[in-house]
């Protein structure tokens, strides 16, 4: 149940039936961990640099580097990005057949998650522009204009975009554990977010504070980076140096999943040093 | 014979529906998807029939262009059953979308919120395309109609023909390019859309040749054909076998083996073997797409075919059975005397044709029988509406890829490139010219007589695409929340000072309006229109009552602040934009309660 205010659905939670209860989503982790993919075949890729398409920044391009000497694959951040974004349940049969919301799952004992490709072939197909690139190296959803003709989700090599195939919200597996994150509507694409709205955040605080200075999104964390306890997610802007992320990643070798390795991923994987 | 096969449509139809409308409340989950691709049964029926509606036309339209003698019977049958097959063609793209209601989204129209369709988009130029082969066949076939009344209109075929025949090849190259421009290995090749022409004209010759045997008789050309395109179809897919290891082994039995008994008398010569070899085509060919669109159903772990996929199959199945033959019986009506359908099968005019030319040859030579292609009456009849075409085309690619300062487009800051337009420049070209040669036809060859019926659905045609064009615009346009959003109380007076309001500008009005009052140029040209200029004159001339209601209640592009600000916060706002501009204080209106 919600209220429709511009774009985002404000929850009314005693108009909303009995919500389900944290214990069910942490079930449904592990079940979508023992159900995970065992492989991951890796390519070597060069750092993301700025970003060509138009209008793009030069300043900002954000993306995540996953430590795979530091990873054990606890599923930690699985559970802190399905909080975090409100990623609903899915009912019993699509569980069965491993057709899960999660934005991140496991993929060779490693999280993994849509990686914000420069050159993101599910933009390219999407009919109405709902998927689109942020000038900050975003792969991002507009919920409102999507039409659910699903190209986009055909045409990733990965697999990294979910469909809502149940109304979550009316079959009582959603729930609004973050208000800054709208439920999403049956029918229309998620996918990973790269946590949008704390840099949003972020940047109207920091616009408001120092209104002449450039962003750099510096001090932002995603959720799934906040939760690992290994600290083998870094987040940060490729085009920063002072950002963590080129800080730890200079002088170790970058992978990204060979299917992506063309398109230029703002997430990529690191193992080993150089 | 038509009634029991209308009856038959209709039991088939029913449940159908029933399965359409579950499928349109349920969503997507309805029927069986595959974890791949998230496509399933609709978009093979999509496939499936859109491969029919191209080759009724495409018949029709090539045969007559290359001047091969159809009769008529045949090629109106063909045409009308291209007609039919682009409903459900069109019902089964439009079922299979998530979230139904914001289908207009995928149409190149620009919406009061300046967004617009992505250009890159193969589903883009499929919507395109199939819109402007819908209203050219319409016309194609409507013109075929009309011809024994107005023998005028038959000048006007042949040049409609050369405007279909590259159409039909294209639209369905633009069909195949849904599928090939993707990563999925299945469907990556630059042999798609010949493979998907293949398959459409396969398909297509089968459908007439059924239509024909149900009509109780038959064109022996049209079966030779259907045989050639088998072959043609095989060899594609032995190669494609070859090359990556899948194969639909149930599609090859049905549309590669089993119309081979072509070769054998008995079959051919009856009519049961004649409809059967026209089904097993029809079947073997929408196995064929069913397992192009769901490679992996069926497999382990993945699930089959299921009653919601049959229902669907039904609903087209018995609604085309249905449809074509009302069109049939009422037209059959219409136009001629009982018993024969749509003008008779005859050889005579053949006959008389062969010898002229052949009279013309003996008495002239050869050189007399060829006509110059840029001489001939057709070319004469189509060259101002093709320029038209032509004309509009370049003005098309020009306005989307020309980034000219005084030429602002909505392509600005999206990545399109001359390949991303090409799709569409030959069904613009086809539109226009097609729109030309009708306003040719009716006003400056004056060759037809319209009543004054034809002004009147004319202009409640123009109407109605006016104002669906209206609803389409304003579906873009912003929601005004006033009332959701009632958490805490507002409208309660607070004397707003000059340090709270500069923040409250920094955070809600800085990000277009710009820190200083001008607005934000960077911001603003990347993503909305550009905001009204805050100088003090237009401050002042505005007033501040109205300027209050403008921040409170949003207006063009500009979004309401009502719920977000109090009113007295507004007030502030309005007078922060005075001291911004530059403008003197006005002291009775400084701190004024709202």
């Amino acid at each position: 149940m919600g209220l429709l205010f511009g774009c985002r659905k404000l929850p009314l939670d005693e108009l909303a039936g009995d919500l389900p209860s944290l214990k069910r989503f942490e079930d449904e982790v592990r079940l979508a961990m023992s159900q995970a993919r065992k492989s991951l075949d890796l390519v070597k890729v060069p750092v993301p640099k700025a970003l060509k398409i138009p209008g793009a920044s030069i300043q900002n391009r954000f993306g995540m580097a996953i430590d795979l000497d530091l990873c054990d694959g606890c599923g930690k951040c699985i559970l802190a990005c399905n909080l975090e974004n409100n990623v609903p349940l899915v009912p019993n049969a699509d569980a069965e057949r491993g057709r899960f919301m999660h934005w991140v799952e496991m993929r060779g004992n490693a999280p993994f998650m849509c990686a914000h490709c420069g050159d993101a072939p599910c933009e390219k197909v999407c009919p109405t522009g709902a998927a689109n690139h942020t000038p900050d190296g975003l792969s991002a959803m507009m919920y409102k204009r999507c039409a659910g003709s699903r190209f986009c989700g055909a045409n990733c090599p990965v697999q990294a975009r979910k469909f809502n195939f149940n109304d979550a919200q009316k079959l009582g597996l959603a729930r609004q554990f973050n208000k800054e994150v709208p439920l999403r509507d049956k029918g229309v694409m998620e996918k990973c977010s790269l946590c949008l709205h704390r840099l949003q955040n972020d940047r109207l605080d920091f616009k408001t504070r120092n209104p002449l200075s450039e962003w750099r999104g510096r001090g932002v964390k995603t959720a799934c980076a906040e939760a690992c306890s290994k600290n083998a997610i870094v987040f940060g802007n490729w085009l920063d140096e002072k950002s963590p992320l080129v800080r730890l990643t200079k002088n170790r070798v970058l992978y990204a999943p060979r299917e992506l390795a063309a398109l230029d991923p703002s997430i990529v994987f690191m193992r080993g040093r150089r | 014979m038509f009634r029991y096969l209308m009856l038959a449509g209709l039991l088939l139809f029913l449940p159908g529906l029933g399965a359409l409308g579950y499928s349109v409340y349920e969503g997507p989950s309805a029927w069986l998807t595959d974890a791949r691709t998230f496509w399933g049964t609709p978009i093979s029926l999509f496939v499936f029939w859109i491969g029919l509606a191209h080759a009724g036309t495409l018949l029709s339209a090539i045969f007559l262009a290359l001047d091969i003698k159809l009769d008529r019977r045949t090629a109106l049958i063909a045409e009308l059953s291209t007609l039919v097959s682009l409903v459900f063609a069109g019902i089964f793209p439009l079922m299979h979308l998530g979230v139904i209601e914001n289908f207009y989204m995928v149409a190149p129209f620009l919406d009061a919120r300046g967004n617009l369709a992505n250009a890159r988009s193969p589903l883009v130029w499929d919507f395109c395309c199939i819109a402007v082969y819908a209203l050219l066949s319409l016309l194609f076939f409507a013109v075929h109609l009309k011809t024994r009344e107005i023998p005028a209109l038959e000048k006007y075929r042949k040049p409609m023909a050369w405007l279909l025949f590259p159409l039909v090849l294209w639209v369905h190259t633009i069909v195949s390019l849904d599928f090939a421009t993707t990563f999925v290995p299945q469907w990556r090749g630059a042999f798609f859309p010949v493979y998907f022409i293949v398959g459409a004209i396969f398909s297509g010759l089968a459908m007439v040749n059924l239509l024909a045997c149900a009509d109780g008789y038959r064109v022996r050309l049209l079966e030779r054909l259907q045989l050639i395109c088998s072959w043609l179809l095989c060899a594609i897919w032995i190669w494609d076998f070859l090359f990556k290891g899948y194969f639909c082994t149930s599609a090859f039995i049905f549309a590669g083996v089993l119309p081979q008994f072509r070769m054998v008398a008995a079959v051919r010569e009856s009519r049961v073997g004649r409809i059967f070899l026209s089904l097993s085509v029809l079947i073997g060919l929408f196995l064929e797409r069913y397992y192009l669109v769901s490679p992996m159903a069926g497999t382990p772990g993945e699930p089959g075919f299921g009653w919601i996929d049959l229902g669907l199959v039904a609903f087209s199945v018995g609604g085309f059975m249905m449809l074509f033959y009302a069109a049939r019986s009422r037209l059959n009506d219409s136009m001629e005397g009982e018993g024969t359908y749509f003008g008779e099968v005859d050889g005579s005019d053949m006959a008389n044709v062969e010898e002229s030319e052949q009279f013309r040859e003996k008495t002239h030579g050869l050189a007399f029988s060829y006509i110059q292609p840029w001489s001939s009456d057709e070319y004469k009849t189509l060259r101002y509406p093709l320029l038209a075409g032509f004309v509009a085309a370049l003005l098309f690619v020009l306005w989307i890829c020309l980034k000219l300062p005084f030429f602002r487009t909505p392509y600005e800051n999206v990545e399109v490139t001359l390949v991303n337009v090409l799709p569409l420049v030959y069904p613009v070209i086809a539109f226009v010219a097609a729109v030309a040669l009708v306003c040719k036809a009716l006003w400056i060859d004056k060759s037809i007589e319209v009543g004054r019926r034809f002004y009147v659905s004319l202009t409640a045609g123009l109407a109605l695409l006016a104002a669906l064009a209206g609803a389409f615009y304003a579906g873009g346009a912003s929601e005004t929340p006033a009332g959701s959003f009632a958490s805490a109380p507002l409208n309660v007076y607070n004397p707003a000072d000059s340090a709270h309001m500069e923040l409250v500008w920094k955070a809600r009005c800085a990000q277009c309006h710009g820190v200083d009052g001008r607005f934000n140029e960077k911001f603003v040209r990347e993503f909305y229109p550009v905001p009204q200029k805050l100088d003090a004159s237009r401050i002042d001339s505005l007033g501040a009552d109205s300027l209050v209601k403008v921040v409170l209640e949003g207006r063009v592009n500009m979004n309401a602040y009502r719920g977000r600000l109090t009113e007295s916060e507004a007030r502030g706002l309005v007078m922060y934009m005075r001291s911004l501009a530059g403008a003197p204080d006005e002291p009775d209106s400084a701190g004024e309660a709202p």
